[in-house]
């Protein structure tokens, strides 16, 4: 082909790509994008880039807790309206008793900083009545701020929080767990001396305002004074609490990553001098992904049944975890980042057993703007949904959801892509040294109530979006 | 879709083959030849390793460069000789590397970053071995190096070879800084 006839091939290439860019391409005004789900209500959080939310039953009310990334580039502190006062991002306390209605009651400000360097990103809540020593009357939030402390608020009164306790000189944060009938708490943390920038340091925080040290964990080659090659960092852990009495660890974000299963009674009780030795100890088994994809959520759902299996005269219930990887780059920048299922029936052989992502194609997606991959699933244990279904924030795919009854073979049955809204912040690529910017939604993490609601949050700043199931996904929960 | 919308586009289509071109066809120093990359596939796409032999530099040296697109602290940066432990692949020469004292602040193709020395346990490749983590935003580039000198000397020839036009030219263009 002469040099004219390349030219005019490249620029039609250009052009058709062009083209499909913008027929994928959300736009301020269009509906959402949904099947089998749809829109209760929403509320912009003040333009605040969202990460975790956690929707708690107070009394007769029901109050979404949803943690903040730092500020942009841009606005570094959103006004808060309420204040009229910029404000750092933090935690957003909101009133969604009437999901179609949500009433945004408080703004705590979290640590200045941009994107994932401020802000107060996670939270957990637990009722003063359940902890051992807590007030009664109390409701304790355990939230991040920024990348240098844990906070506990009373926020029994959602509108007027106080701050309890602070427990602080962290070099990072992230995603902590905390058991509210124990009060035994794993902290995401950056303790100063260990070489990982995110590691477990286990508190007893059954008391909220007296929080006690248990010990610090990480993976051998992590701990202070240790040499050569240093384990990939946590990224968060669950726990099952005492019953079952197992910790799944989740290391690796989107590389990298794998399952670790910690024995949560040696964990809490065993020699805690951070020493390779004692690091070990309380490990029951590791289960590696693959070097492409990291490990964001280890969501466990022990002892389901498997109709497939109900006639096997072993093995009828599997104790599964289900692990989401989370995608870090936008436009499709690195390998897929997606849904994994782990029989870990038998721990000492934990076995991958099936995966699930949203297919590209179905929405061009890497093409959208943004990040398009896994990142977060519900978390909730509640009965409405627990081992039945699960939520996947999907970045630009928005939210999925997934028929989990047969784990062997997780099928999706739903999904919402919210609409993007003037406040949607760009997401950009460098091309040429220069940023070439797209606007998508980014939804962030995702969780559910009790009652079936479903809430998602974007990290683009577009808000929350409150959901609920329909059609056969709806049947698929057993819901009315 | 307007001309100028075409137009941008072709450009754009243009630029982004030039810049591969130009990471690709980069030619190092003479003294230098480019190798296999030497280790197995991890999480990060394979990077570009070279060698320097010992008439030229004093003793063989092997040196492996590769960008990690998508770096967590993208405001610090690489702040602490932690983090290249963490990040600089010396873990690939050998899980057993020992730093022989802290880290100094460098620059590489303009981006800031630290440059750390280590020793390596005996049957573990050469003896010295240098970190290296620069970073541009959110993206990281990193550098292992390891050689039979001394580690002084070890740190001169890699780092005079970072700082010569041909890698400068292809790190800028693998880091879209350019």
């Amino acid at each position: 082909m002469k040099g004219g006839g390349k030219l005019a091939l490249c620029v039609a290439l250009s052009f058709l790509g062009c083209s499909s860019v913008d027929a994928q391409q959300q736009k301020v005004g269009a509906p959402p994008e949904a099947s089998n789900m749809k829109l209760v209500g929403t509320n912009d959080l003040q333009a605040r880039s969202a990460y975790q939310p956690t929707i708690h039953h107070q009394g007769d009310r029901w109050i979404a807790y949803i943690g903040h990334h730092g500020g942009t580039d841009e606005i570094p502190d959103p006004i808060n309206p309420m204040t009229g006062k910029p404000e750092p991002n933090g935690t957003s306390i909101v009133d969604v008793t009437d999901p179609a209605h949500p009433k945004y009651l408080r703004h705590i400000p979290g640590q200045e900083g941009k994107y994932e360097s401020g802000g107060a990103q996670m939270v957990r809540v637990c009722d003063g009545k359940d902890l051992p020593k807590g007030d009664r009357n109390a409701v304790y939030m355990l939230r991040t701020f920024g990348s240098e402390a844990h906070e506990i608020w009373n926020v029994a009164d959602p509108a007027n929080p106080a701050l309890i306790t602070r427990i602080g000189g962290l070099k990072d944060t992230h995603k902590s767990w905390w058991e509210c009938d124990t009060g035994i708490a794993f902290l995401v943390s950056g303790a100063p001396d260990w070489r990982t920038r995110r590691m477990t340091q286990v508190y007893d925080l059954g008391d909220p305002a007296h929080p006690v040290k248990i010990r610090d964990f990480g993976l051998p080659g992590q701990e202070p004074g240790s040499t050569g090659a240093v384990p990939t960092e946590l990224h968060g852990p669950i726990s099952t609490g005492p019953g079952r009495n197992r910790v799944y660890f989740g290391y690796g974000t989107n590389k990298g990553g794998f399952l670790q299963i910690v024995d949560r009674e040696k964990l809490l009780n065993g020699p805690k001098e951070p020493i390779a030795e004692n690091l070990r100890y309380p490990e029951i088994s590791r289960m590696p992904l693959s070097a492409l994809n990291g490990a964001h959520t280890t969501f466990p759902m022990p002892g389901m049944p498997i109709a497939e299996f109900s006639h096997d005269k072993d093995g009828k219930t599997r104790d599964i975890v289900m692990i989401v990887d989370e995608a870090i780059l936008n436009e499709c920048g690195e390998a897929r980042q997606m849904v994994w299922f782990a029989d870990v029936t038998t721990e000492t052989r934990p076995m991958m057993i099936s995966s699930y992502t949203v297919p590209e194609a179905s929405g061009s997606f890497c093409e959208r703007g943004g990040r398009f991959g896994s990142h977060s699933s519900s978390e909730s244990m509640a009965p409405v949904y627990y081992r039945k279904m699960a939520f996947i924030a999907f970045f630009n795919a928005g939210v999925r959801a997934l028929d989990i009854r047969d784990p062997y073979h997780p099928k999706e049955v739903g999904y919402f892509i919210p609409s993007i809204t003037s406040a949607t912040d760009k997401r950009c690529v460098t091309v040429e040294g220069a940023d070439r910017c797209k606007v998508a939604i980014q939804t962030n993490n995702v969780e559910t109530d009790e009652r079936g609601y479903i809430y998602a949050v974007d990290r683009a700043n577009t808000g929350l979006h409150i959901l609920e199931l329909t059609g056969e996904a709806r049947a698929v929960a057993g819901l009315p | 879709m307007r001309t100028s919308s075409v137009i941008g586009a072709a450009a754009l289509v243009f630029g982004v083959l030039s810049g591969v071109a130009a990471y690709e066809s980069a030619a190092p120093r003479d003294n230098w030849k480019e190798i296999a990359w030497p280790f197995p596939r991890d999480g990060w796409p394979a990077g570009r390793a070279f060698r320097c032999s010992a008439a030229s530099c004093g003793g063989d040296v092997e040196v492996y460069i590769r960008p990690k697109l998508g770096f967590c602290n993208c405001t610090s940066g690489v702040a602490d000789d932690d983090e290249v432990d963490r990040v600089a692949d010396v873990d690939l020469i050998s899980e057993r590397f020992v730093p022989i004292g802290a880290g100094e602040a460098v620059r590489v193709a303009d981006m800031p970053g630290r440059v750390r020395p280590y020793h390596l346990k005996p049957g573990d490749g050469m003896h010295a071995a240098i970190g290296i983590a620069v970073s541009h935003r959110c993206d990281l580039l990193v550098v292992a190096a390891q050689g039979r000198g001394d580690v002084i000397q070890l740190r001169r020839a890699a780092l005079e070879f970072l700082a010569s036009a041909a890698p400068v030219q292809w790190i800028k263009s693998a880091m879209n800084t350019q």
